[in-house]
């Protein structure tokens, strides 16, 4: 990003959270960011395999789901939040891994035929193992503890999240830096130079998803314990295309690209139920707009601003 | 034994909606190496169109198909000319985001006009008078279904063998640059597809309406094209079409067969073991051909 620019996005971000803390209190902002942050923990996952590693992924909200279940059924269970997170990411790698399969030699098209497969497979079996995952009815998530110690509170959830958010990010610093990282941007750019080079595409795409898919439901767990209600009509299609939307925003070529992705997406619907405040009521009270706002800011970005917020041209 | 029959016979009638679904997909594809999202989107749009010409507006009902279907194909050749020839040669996520947010745009205009959002809407008288042979009862809508798509599929079958305009956008499909080489306007060819692929995804939201009726969730069908054009090895047309019919069948089968449930799941079964096993379309996995 230019200089100049740097100092726009800072200055009217920074406006931004004096005008929500001041507007809706401490206790909503401090919410906010810890939807923020998991959120930014899912975006690093859409980051490293569409930015890194140039592929599509259309099933990562599928996977926020199998962490998100893992998480709360584990936590019901009496597994200790923190110890149960390790089993989430484990599901969500696993998950990355199988989505990615039948799809890892052909690359391209068929990542997002299979992954949206999975998706779709996934949020069916979660409609109907009600045995275990209590159908469309839903599921009630314990509260983020470990033994007296709870984040019941909007600063605890926050801090939970940050905590967690930093831990994500130090680690894909380490992979982007890493063999593994120059792997990935090595059949980003060509698939069979990176071959001549010894580089296994299969296996790089495959690590790609599987790294991406841990850090979904690493997200997940925690998004489980924010919302505190779990549907799967929740992580349907829509949150995987918010997700990637999120990581295409940003821009999906930088790590930060997450953070700022999951900004806008989670303001965004924030802005439209403030906008519906100030519309009149004929036009205010149509249950479309989000759906038109959330298009046409999508298509926005991909006509104008298809680096991301965090890209440089 | 006549259960069966009415099963497969649903089956097909469902199974050609997919098919040309799948087809506008592959087709434009094929053209402009462009994945569209929306075509469930167009395929909404188109039958409400129809719809609005026909219930709102008060034309007879074969003028507002014309007419609905003539301005769906304007629309995506309009869209082409405008937005979409934008993610030509980018990667395929821009084209993914793009066509999604167009549907998302679509859907939630639609959503916001309140005649369209409040009820499930027939189109025109309805037949519901179900022909017998027998014992046998056949509901017309499911016959009328599988006599539009072979009668759609015959025009399109002369259209691309016979016309210089459908050769053309063959030409342009196979190899853009051999086909500019010879005269064929290429950008002139993307619009085309995108007319077509759309004109087709509103004709398959026609025949889905006696099924279905019309309403604001009717685009979900779409979702069921990718199996179809994955089975049909993603290049081949008349593969998608016919993909799309297996699909309708073994889906309906499947309902008869199996548990509650587990025939939403098997068009996405088949389509990750089709890409396991068979790369290339199930078509091609009976050639000699195979994936690297």
């Amino acid at each position: 990003m230019r200089t100049p620019l740097r100092w726009v996005a800072w200055s009217a971000l920074a406006l931004a959270a004096l005008g929500v803390l001041a507007a809706m209190g401490p206790d909503y902002a401090l919410g906010q960011l810890a939807f923020v942050a998991t959120f930014a923990i899912a975006g690093l996952g859409v980051v490293l395999i569409v930015g890194q590693a140039g592929q599509i992924s259309l099933g990562q909200g599928a996977l926020m789901a199998l962490g998100a279940y893992a998480q709360c059924l584990l936590v019901r269970l009496g597994v200790p939040a923190p110890l149960a997170l390790p089993f989430a990411m484990a599901l969500g790698a696993g998950g990355g891994w199988l989505a990615s399969l039948p799809a890892r030699r052909l690359g391209g098209l068929y990542f997002a035929m299979s992954t949206l497969a999975f998706a779709l497979i996934i949020e069916e079996l979660l409609v109907r193992a009600d045995g275990l995952t209590g159908g469309a009815a839903g599921l009630a998530v314990p509260a983020f503890a470990v033994g007296p110690l709870a984040a019941d509170s909007a600063a605890r959830e926050a801090l939970v999240s940050l905590l967690v958010l930093a831990l994500a990010w130090l680690a894909c610093r380490h992979w982007v830096d890493s063999a593994l990282g120059r792997a990935w941007r090595a059949i980003r750019a060509d698939e069979a130079a990176a071959q001549s080079c010894a580089i296994d595409p299969a296996r790089a795409k495959t690590s790609a998803f599987v790294a991406g898919g841990a850090l979904s439901g690493l997200a997940g767990g925690l998004y489980a314990h924010w919302i505190g209600f779990l549907t799967p009509e929740q992580f349907g299609l829509m949150l995987s295309f918010e997700l990637l939307m999120l990581a295409f925003i940003g821009g999906a070529r930088h790590l930060a690209g997450a953070l700022w992705g999951a900004l806008v997406i989670v303001a965004i619907p924030q802005l439209i139920a403030l906008a519906r405040d100030l519309l009149p009521d004929a036009l205010a009270s149509t249950a479309g707009l989000e759906a038109l706002l959330f298009g046409g800011v999508l298509v926005a970005v991909v006509l104008w601003r298809p680096q991301g917020i965090a890209g440089q041209r | 034994m006549l259960t069966f029959l009415q099963v497969l016979t649903s089956g097909i009638a469902i199974g050609c909606v997919y098919g040309l679904v799948a087809l506008s997909f592959v087709l434009i594809y094929k053209a402009t190496e462009t994945i569209s999202f929306m075509q469930g989107d167009l395929l909404m749009l188109g039958a409400f169109t129809v719809l609005a010409l026909n219930a709102g507006v008060g034309l007879p009902l074969w003028l507002a198909i014309a007419l609905g279907l003539g301005l769906m194909v304007g629309l995506g050749a309009g869209l082409e000319r405008s937005v979409l020839r934008r993610a030509l040669g980018q990667p395929h996520l821009t084209a993914v985001l793009l066509t999604f947010g167009l549907g998302l745009m679509m859907r939630g205009a639609l959503t916001a006009v309140p005649a369209a959002s409040h009820s499930m809407h027939r189109l025109g008288q309805p037949a519901d008078e179900a022909l017998r042979l027998g014992g046998l009862a056949l509901a017309p809508a499911h016959l009328m279904v599988i006599g539009a798509t072979l009668l759609v599929a015959g025009a399109l079958a002369l259209f691309f063998r016979h016309t210089r305009l459908g050769l053309a956008l063959r030409a342009c499909s196979e190899d853009p640059r051999a086909a500019a080489l010879s005269g064929v306007p290429v950008a002139a060819m993307h619009t085309l597809a995108w007319a077509l692929g759309a004109g087709l995804a509103a004709f398959a939201g026609l025949l889905l309406a006696p099924i279905t009726f019309i309403h604001l969730n009717m685009g979900l069908i779409a979702l069921k094209a990718f199996p179809a054009a994955v089975l049909g090895g993603m290049s081949s047309l008349s593969g998608a079409l016919a993909a799309g019919v297996f699909l309708g069948v073994v889906e309906a089968l499947a309902g008869l067969a199996l548990p509650e449930g587990a025939k939403d799941m098997v068009p996405y079964l088949l389509l990750m073991g089709a890409l396991l096993l068979f790369p290339n379309g199930l078509g091609s996995a009976a050639g000699r051909e195979r994936a690297r």
